[in-house]
């Protein structure tokens, strides 16, 4: 199990970076290598140039941008979860983390490779379509960005062209009072899952308004479909009402496994699937609620 | 009775007027000498020996589970860089004599299995070129680019297709698929089953195994032409067995054939068997005279390493009322894959489902019968257990079965009926005798150590809250440290029954002791240590062991079966004191003392009627140096002060123990937790706790990835599905418990030293508790855990269907 | 050889520069190349752990690392812990707990342990377990492992406050 022979460069910027691309139609990009070299040395994939992008400086980094926040596209996970601006806002995303793979995989993987190599099951393109992430890349057209479900197309396929590179990824902020909840269903720690899910619940509104209300409900699913999932029939079904009731969470549930047609592989049938994904939503939402209605809700965000 | 391993209890009882000294090392929980240069990266394993010239080789293996192969083409292979042959099986086979594993059983049929495949390809992954270049990362470009043609032939994937009349024979010349046929009968078994008070009958299935060892195969050859010797370093458990058989398939005198297996990074079965790839670099060598190195890469492993446990077992247990066993009659389908391996056998593991499928138990009518059937799939070998694992895993569920429907614990329904220690020694009706151990005792110790009916109470509770938690136990016997008396495999044909140490006193006073059997991670080299250290009353830091290499003794087989402990430490014992007798003698006309009234101890040499003390480093000197210091005669007579014994226990001696496992099964994901985990056993004199103790560890983690996780699966062709890491899933930190462990101090056995092999049973008791603990916990369900591993997909199944819930055939 | 590049890369304290190919994995290279065969690959896919080493202070799979992206980085591997006679803490506490049969998976989870010691405050055993599930072993069934974790994390924790003392001091 030894890579094909390719050529390698390690551009200093995205000008440089682009010029190699365009000038080198099969080339492969490099970033944190976590997925592309396994795929290397199994021979699956070969490649004449590999353009490491590991050396440019400024897709790397998370910074604020008004009460958004933007994560270069080179940033490793393990950046990412322990970010203390993401602890802050995103808290989600430092406890998603920990579940990617294993700390030596977090210390060298990054989310612009994650999202590009679009892993069915992986953590990244669910958080992506949970938080309503946006997608920042350029090409020899100029930049563009994309929704983060408009970017995952399927299973390993992403819309980024192959003379495109991935900048960043912006996340918006979610309303202010937003309990959230995650977890992850795998045979092993640190393996892929064969169902992830994360819900968020968000509350607004006051006794002068009629009292709180539900006012936005997102539920995001990995490994049941060819690429992360929301399911806007579920959610639907959330929005608005004054609170989750365990009711309302089983049949939000019972949509969710309605909804999704997931696919059969060696270790989980499609069945076994959504078997795992009614458990899974249910107790999540029920977690997510039980954070709602606790005081600490109140000032957004931090629900688990 | 038990005890926990407390240091200070273990050390073994001195034996009167013929012990020098309390021993000082066996027994007693010795910091390994493996273990400073493995944790700074100094060890040597394989694929760390650099021979300046290495050539390295790269496979082409077959794309198809079952084929002619019509056309090899490797024009545009030889032509990339770095490339110096290409071989195909006819390009060698004047090279060498094909390895043929023998039988005596009756009806075997023994199948060659080819360095390259020729003319047929008889799994996905068998090897068909191959290709040697400057490295290995060339040897693959080019291996890439080799063209074979073949006409696919039906697929034997499922052992029961094979076995019919109208299937497709894997290999020519044989009269069906089946391999091996062999019958157990014992007792009036008609007679126990016309119409018994209580009959369960069940058909279980426990899935194939990849040993996995972390360290792959590595295999370097390197042949010198001028000396027409050859040395090949293998990542092997079986030195010896690899050098005796080489010798006569490749003619080169035993005597320049040296075999070395340097530290070896785990084997668990997967290293006993003589491997094409093992002889083909010797004979690439061989013929290009320059060292020749292959390093197996996971892929390689997980498809042509051998595999383990593959049985369908239908089984039927009879009682009467009050839960004693009547009679009990099993048919056993083994799916052996493609080949018999040299030298263990195709029956190496079904066979021993067979006839160790009544255990510790007392069943006077018992009828056996086992088929080996051939698959195109990788091999069958032996894995840690051999057979036991799946025997033990069928009589256990069925036990627990019976004592459910009764409405008995499973626990009484095991006192009841195990041996009992008046019924020593006792004939198991396939013709196995255990000798003295403690089946009752480990069952009472480990029932009262995890505090068994408390642990009831508990379930109690958790089922009261719907929680689905469960009990499994599991009690099991093998035989170990087999001697001549028996093959370790049924019916094979070559004395695996003694083993050698060779004890030496150099000039310098250095003390070294040379053995056959090896380590590759049982920390042999610490625990031979101590029991020379203790024999010659010597420091442990003054015995070198040498080991895993051919050249150290004349004969050996390896470790493997359990029986390193046993017979490497008898050994050692034999030829300690066949040492320390001449030594005496020299110490004695020393110190002018007869030798019967010489002590050694603490490193020195003492007689009553003198204050000199001689050390070793003095005697020796004296001895071999100082010129008219020892009398010629005498010198003539005793020759070099060293001894050689071998060693033969001959039956060998039972080792047993019963897990006992809390398990809950989580109703969400239907994934297993292992709450509790405790191991009581007996394996008689400890020579190291703490390496007993890791050795239990290691194989209870072994046997919950085979009761949970682990599977090789195969699709229709005979595409091995799981042939990386990332499918065939081993237990990590986060899935194995941490478990207890009870050590029974009893009668210990009649080898020398006491000492009982350990090592397989944690792979043998713990899937059986396992399955056990959570058909208990699914007791709410209408199902029965008949299939291993119970992983969550059929848990998922079990309890969404009931009984049935395995969709997968056979 | 079509494509080389020359890099320069400090194992243990030691510089070494060499001309490799592209494709050489990091593994190789420092086993090959430099003669470190402490470091040890067992799938060559990420999975297993064997092969994890530091790269500027970091555990890193050798084996999903290109030795050219290694060029100018600061690497630890086992032979940079201490010697057979002069052992580290972590390597001490090894022997001591037995965390080691074959020793052939141990490097990888020494690199892995160093690199949790320093980021993590492995509150309990459940965090260590999960921590370690990226490193396998076939041998020890992980407790001695765990137990040796537990173990090099109390010292710390004593060395640190006994530390903080002497500065108090």
């Amino acid at each position: 199990m030894k890579p094909a022979p390719f050529d390698y460069c390690a551009p200093q910027s995205i000008d440089e970076a682009l010029a190699r691309l365009a000038a080198a139609p099969q080339a492969k990009l490099l970033a944190g290598g976590q997925s592309l070299i396994p795929m290397l040395n199994f021979r699956l994939l070969a490649t004449d140039l590999l353009i490491d992008l590991t050396g440019i400086a400024e897709l790397r980094g998370i910074l604020p941008h008004g009460r958004s926040v933007r994560v270069g596209a080179l940033t490793t996970h393990h950046e990412v979860e322990t970010s203390a601006l993401i602890r802050e806002r995103f808290p989600v995303m430092g406890e998603v983390m920990r579940h990617v793979a294993h700390l030596a995989i977090r210390n060298r993987g990054t989310i612009g490779g994650s999202l590009v190599h679009a892993d069915p099951a992986a953590e990244w393109p669910l958080l992506a379509v949970l938080l309503q992430a946006r997608l920042h890349a350029v090409g020899p057209s100029g930049k563009r960005a994309i929704d983060a479900q408009d970017f995952l197309l399927g299973a390993l396929t992403s819309s980024l062209d192959a003379d495109e590179i991935l900048l960043r990824i912006d996340f918006p902020a979610l309303p202010r009072r937003t309990a959230w909840a995650f977890d992850e269903v795998a045979l092993r720690a640190g393996d892929f899952a064969l169902c992830a899910a994360a819900v968020t619940l968000s509350v607004g509104g006051s006794r002068l308004t009629g009292g709180p209300r539900i006012t936005d409900a997102r539920i995001a699913l990995a490994g049941v479909a060819d690429t992360a999932v929301r399911v806007p029939v579920a959610e639907r079904m959330i929005r608005g009402q004054r609170r989750l009731t365990p009711e309302l969470a089983h049949q939000a549930a019972c949509a969710v496994r309605d909804a999704i047609n997931p696919n059969a592989d060696l270790h989980a049938s499609a069945d076994y699937r959504r078997h795992l994904c009614h458990g899974l939503v249910k107790r999540l939402l029920e977690e997510a609620q039980r954070s709602c209605a606790a005081p600490a809700a109140d000032d957004g965000g931090d629900g688990h | 009775m038990r005890k926990r391993s407390d240091p200070a209890r273990l050390r073994r009882p001195t034996t009167g007027e013929t012990a020098i000294s309390r021993p000082k090392y066996v027994g007693a929980p010795v910091e390994r000498r493996e273990d400073g240069r493995l944790l700074t990266g100094r060890g040597r394993f394989v694929d760390d020996v650099a021979i300046a010239g290495t050539l390295h080789v790269a496979f082409r293996r077959s794309d198809h589970a079952h084929a002619r192969i019509l056309k090899v083409d490797s024009k545009a292979a030889a032509a990339c860089p770095g490339v110096v042959a290409i071989y195909v099986a006819e390009d060698i086979e004047a090279d060498f004599q094909p390895i043929v594993a023998q039988s005596r059983m009756r009806g075997y049929q023994p199948t060659a299995q080819p360095i390259l495949a020729k003319e047929k390809a008889r799994f996905a992954g068998e090897a068909i070129a191959a290709v040697v270049a400057e490295s290995r990362y060339l040897a693959e470009d080019a291996a890439a680019l080799i063209e074979v043609e073949y006409e696919a032939l039906e697929s034997l994937v499922d052992p029961l297709r094979s076995l019919a009349e109208d299937a497709p024979r894997l290999h020519d010349g044989t009269s069906s698929n089946v391999l091996v046929e062999r019958r157990f009968q014992r007792g009036e078994v008609e007679q126990a089953f016309h119409n018994p008070p209580l009959a369960v009958k069940e058909r279980f299935r426990f899935r194939r195994k990849a040993p996995a060892a972390l360290e792959n195969r590595c295999y370097l050859a390197d042949y010198r032409g001028a000396a027409d010797s050859l040395t090949l370093h293998t990542s092997t458990q079986v030195p010896g067995i690899v050098r005796d058989a080489l010798v006569d398939c490749l003619a080169i005198p035993g005597s320049r054939l040296r075999v070395v297996a340097p530290d070896v990074g785990g084997g668990f079965g997967g290293k006993t068997s003589l491997y094409p790839e093992e002889v083909l670099v010797c004979v690439l060598s061989r013929r290009l005279e320059r060292p020749v190195k292959w390093t197996s890469d996971r892929l390689e492993d997980l498809t042509a390493t051998s595999h383990g446990f593959d049985e369908v077992v239908e089984a039927e247990l009879a009682l009467d009322e009050e839960g004693n066993f009547l009679g009990l009659r099993a048919d056993v389908i083994g799916d052996v894959g493609a080949y018999s391996l040299f030298p263990f056998t195709a029956g190496i593991e079904p066979v021993q489902v067979a006839s160790f499928l009544p255990g510790p138990y007392r069943i006077d009518a018992y009828q056996g019968r086992v088929r080996c059937v051939a698959t195109s799939k990788t091999a069958l070998g032996p894995y840690r257990g051999v057979g036991r694992p799946a025997a033990t895993f069928v009589m256990e569920r069925l036990v627990d079965m019976a004592a459910r429907r009764l409405g008995q614990d499973p626990k009484a329904m095991r006192l009841r009926n195990l041996v009992q220690p008046e019924d020593f020694p006792y004939k198991v009706a396939s013709g196995i005798v255990w000798d003295r151990s403690g089946f009752t005792e480990s069952l009472a110790a480990a029932c009262e150590a995890i505090g068994y009916e408390s642990l009831r109470g508990q379930q109690e509770e958790a089922r009261e809250q719907g929680r689905l938690l469960g009990i499994g136990m599991a009690t099991y016997a093998e035989l170990t440290g087999i001697g001549s008396r028996l093959s370790a495999s049924p019916g094979m044909p070559f004395n695996t029954g003694t083993e050698t140490a060779h004890v030496c006193l150099d000039s310098t006073g250095g003390i070294t002791a040379r053995f056959g059997v090896t380590s590759f991670g049982q920390g042999l080299e610490t625990a031979l240590s101590q029991v020379v250290a203790d024999e010659l009353g010597v420091a442990i830091e003054d015995v070198t062991i040498v080991q895993g290499d051919t050249a150290a003794v004349a004969h050996s087989t390896g470790s493997y079966a359990s029986r390193g402990a046993v017979m490497g430490a008898g050994a050692a014992m034999l030829a300690c004191a066949a040492l320390k007798e001449r030594l005496l003698r020299v110490a004695g006309l020393m110190l002018n003392a007869p030798p019967e009234e010489v002590t050694l101890a603490e490193a020195g040499f003492s007689a009553p009627h003198s204050d000199r003390r001689i050390g070793f480093g003095e005697l020796a000197k004296t001895y071999y140096s100082r010129q008219g210091a020892i009398a010629t005669d005498l010198k003539n007579e005793l020759g070099e002060l060293s001894a050689s014994r071998m060693y033969d226990p001959e039956w060998g001696t039972t080792s047993c123990g019963t897990h006992i496992a809390l398990v809950e099964v989580d109703r969400e994901t239907c994934q297993v937790k292992v709450l509790k985990y405790l191991v009581a056993e007996d394996c008689g004199q400890l020579i190291n706790p703490r390496i007993v103790e890791g050795q239990n560890h290691g194989g209870v983690a072994q046997g919950i990835g085979a009761a949970l996780l682990e599977e090789v699966i195969f699709d229709e062709q005979g595409q091995n599905l799981t042939a990386s890491f990332m499918d065939y899933v081993l237990p990590s930190a986060a899935e194995v418990p941490r478990m207890e462990q009870v050590h029974l101090d009893l009668e210990k056995p009649k080898t020398l030293g006491g000492i009982r092999g350990m090592g397989e049973g944690g792979t043998i008791g713990a899937p059986a508790a396992i399955a056990n603990a959570v058909a208990d916990a699914l007791a709410p369900f209408d199902c029965e855990v008949t299939e291993l591993p119970i992983t969550p997909e059929r848990i998922f199944r079990l309890t969404r269907d009931g009984r049935d819930g395995s969709g997968r055939g056979n | 050889m079509p494509f080389e590049r020359r890099i320069a890369v400090t194992v243990n304290g030691v510089r070494h520069e060499r001309s490799v190919e592209p494709r050489l994995l990091l593994s190789d290279f420092l086993r090959q190349m430099l003669n470190l065969t402490g470091t040890h690959v067992g799938c060559e896919q990420g999975i297993c752990g064997a092969c994890t080493v530091l790269i500027d202070g970091d555990s890193v799979r050798s084996c999903l690392t290109l030795a050219v992206q290694a060029d100018n980085a600061e690497l630890r591997t086992v032979e940079g812990h201490g010697q057979a006679q002069s052992l580290s803490a972590l390597q001490r506490t090894f022997k001591q707990c037995h965390a080691l049969q074959c020793g052939f998976c141990t490097p990888g989870f020494l690199a892995t342990i160093e690199d949790m010691l320093n980021k993590y405050p492995l509150e309990n055993e459940n965090r260590i377990r999960e921590l370690l599930s990226g490193n396998l072993c076939r041998c020890t069934g992980y407790q001695n492992i765990v137990d040796a974790v537990i173990a090099a994390r109390d010292d710390l924790a004593q060395s640190e406050a006994a530390n903080q003392q002497t500065q108090q001091e």
